[in-house]
């Protein structure tokens, strides 16, 4: 039973079918803008603007709203694009990458 | 339920690590020197339950003591909670019952009277035993093999002052080990107890003193005749306090004391200099020549810490939480309370700076702390967009030539505090740096090791966690025969 199990799944991703995804995936993330994907760099708290910024190794808040914002990577494991992708789909898209 | 979607900064490589982790035969890129036998022990904090505000500082964040363990060429790694009364009471709570740094006004009623402490700043090995230090409690100890956390420690009941600071000297020539606390008598009180406490652990002198304003005083400078003692800008008071907001304000109109008293003086023996707005959190090394006292730090322009805000309702000002790695000279012969400063390298740098740790309180040449290089490389696509803004070199800084040598991390790393470990009788600056790197790209840690003289050349080694480790505020070194390890 395991064994029908896996191989459906196997069957289920191809070449073709990852390529597709990939591609798929690809044209998301070149339509979002890339400082959403992430991180809110600015959110409201009680009525104050805060930007998320860097200092001394850390993100920090900054109320003032003027600090440079920090935008994190793109692909890394935490982040948004990739969250849904299974531990598998993970590996074959940094192999592909 | 633990719920941290709402705060923005914890997120990706910076989302709370909330484990406890042991990893045995740590994987190794290159060779680890089989000189190296003893402990790196990290301490630092992250946040094991969310903060009450956003508002609150990392500086309340839950201790994580965290080791290296080396022993014939092989790493082994361990981390654990400093089980603090505060960590179990949020534990049993499933909550944060704390409220924010040093505010004990806005903590839940339950916890009333209970430690605060969360025990995140600084490993101290002394005496056979391993300790934790944060500036607003009394020692930690723990157990050096486990990392358990075993209770407070007040040296036999001789160390009266209710904290004790996160940087205590310990004198290469005597084994003595100054120390202090401050806010010594209780919360917004000016008191300052100084103590020698001898290489045994017992008390052996108390001095007792009042600084100009209730300040943060992070860090002293030692030399063999005097201390140091550096008050700048942080105030604090109980109206601030009942207010609601963290202990520390920045008041740029304060102006920065430094006050030096001979080790074996009395409280009116104390003089205190007084300079232009400053922060001196770290510092590097101090010595006494005749008459003059000769101090050298990294130094703030001002508030390095945008969690601490000015209290004049101003924005945080980054373009002056640079430091610069800077000598005061104070002339004991002068009859005035002023004080000459130079900037020694041009670059501004990391406040988390090291010496040779057998020459300090003495005439030393190198310095070491990170820095940026903002000509280096950096991978915005897989670091984000923070070239410029991580520290990505270690430097070596030659305080005799004015010269450096540096050590790249990478397009993809940051480093922590540097720690230098010195070679069995080798000479001055002969031997190891060693420190943790933040990997954004690989979402891991890696301890860096790299021979000190020669750090052009790149690391010997690299010691992967297959994780980010906790944030660390200080690390350092304790050789095989300081500690009772296993």
């Amino acid at each position: 039973m395991r064994e029908k199990l896996l191989l459906t799944a196997t069957s289920r991703v191809t070449r073709r079918s990852v390529l597709g995804r990939l591609a798929a995936l690809g044209s998301a993330l070149a339509v979002v803008p890339f400082r959403g994907l992430f991180f809110r760099t600015a959110f409201c708290q009680q009525g104050r603007l805060a930007i998320v910024s860097f200092h001394m190794d850390q993100p920090y808040l900054d109320w003032s709203g003027t600090a440079v914002p920090y935008h994190p990577p793109p692909g890394v494991r935490s982040a948004q694009g990739v969250a849904h992708l299974s531990e598998e789909m993970l590996r074959r898209t940094c192999i592909c990458g | 339920m633990v719920d941290f979607s709402n705060q923005p900064a914890m997120k990706g490589f910076f989302a709370p690590t909330r484990f406890e982790a042991d990893v045995y035969d740590c994987e190794v890129i290159g060779k680890v020197p089989t000189d190296l036998s003893g402990a790196f022990v990290r301490l630092g904090g992250d946040w094991f339950y969310p903060p009450i505000s956003q508002d609150d500082s990392p500086f309340s964040m839950d201790g994580y003591i965290n080791m290296f363990r080396f022993k014939n060429g092989v790493v082994d790694y361990k981390g654990r909670w400093v089980k603090t009364p505060r960590f179990q009471a949020d534990r049993a709570a499933h909550r944060q019952l704390f409220g924010v740094y040093r505010n004990p006004f806005t903590d839940d009623p339950s916890v009333k009277g209970l430690d605060r402490s969360v025990q995140n700043t600084t490993p101290l090995a002394f005496g056979g035993k391993l300790f934790t230090l944060k500036e607003d409690s009394l020692p930690y100890e723990i157990d050096c093999n486990t990392l358990e956390t075993i209770g407070p420690w007040d040296f036999h009941g001789k160390y009266k002052s209710l904290t004790f600071t996160a940087h205590p000297k310990i004198d290469p020539v005597t084994g003595e080990m100054i120390c202090y606390g401050y806010e010594a008598t209780g919360l917004e009180t000016n008191d300052v107890f100084l103590y020698t406490i001898d290489k045994k652990g017992e008390v052996t002198r108390e001095l007792r003193f009042k600084v100009p304003y209730i300040s943060m005083v992070h860090d002293i400078g030692l030399t063999q005749k005097h201390v140091i003692i550096p008050v700048f800008g942080f105030v604090t008071s109980m109206e601030r306090l009942k207010q609601g907001k963290v202990h520390w304000g920045w008041d740029s109109t304060r102006p920065a004391y430094v006050g030096i008293v001979p080790r074996d003086g009395e409280a009116k023996d104390i003089r205190w200099f007084k300079g232009p707005e400053r922060a001196t959190v770290h510092t590097l090394n101090a010595r006494t020549e005749g008459e003059k006292v000769i101090l050298e730090a990294p130094i703030y322009d001002s508030n390095p810490f945008p969690f601490f805000p000015p209290i004049d309702g101003s924005p945080w000002n980054p373009s002056k939480a640079r430091a610069y790695i800077r000598r005061n000279t104070f002339d004991l012969s002068s009859k005035d309370d002023g004080f000459t400063e130079q900037t020694l390298f041009p670059m501004n740098v990391s406040d988390l700076g090291r010496v040779d740790d057998r020459y300090l309180s003495l005439p030393y040449r190198y310095a070491f702390t990170a820095y940026a290089d903002r000509e280096r490389p950096f991978n915005e696509w897989k670091a984000g967009n923070l070239a410029g803004r991580v520290n990505n070199c270690y430097g070596r800084f030659d305080l005799a030539t004015g010269k450096m040598s540096s050590y790249f991390a990478g397009d993809t790393h940051s480093l922590q505090e540097v720690c230098f470990v010195p070679r069995k009788n080798g000479s001055e600056g002969e031997g190891y740096i060693m420190g943790v790197a933040s990997n954004y790209a690989e979402m891991r840690s890696e301890l860096i090791i790299a021979d000190a003289q020669h750090l052009e050349e790149g690391d010997i080694a690299r010691v992967i966690l297959p994780f980010r480790a906790t944030p660390q505020v200080h690390g350092r070194w304790f050789n095989e025969g300081e500690l009772p390890f296993a």
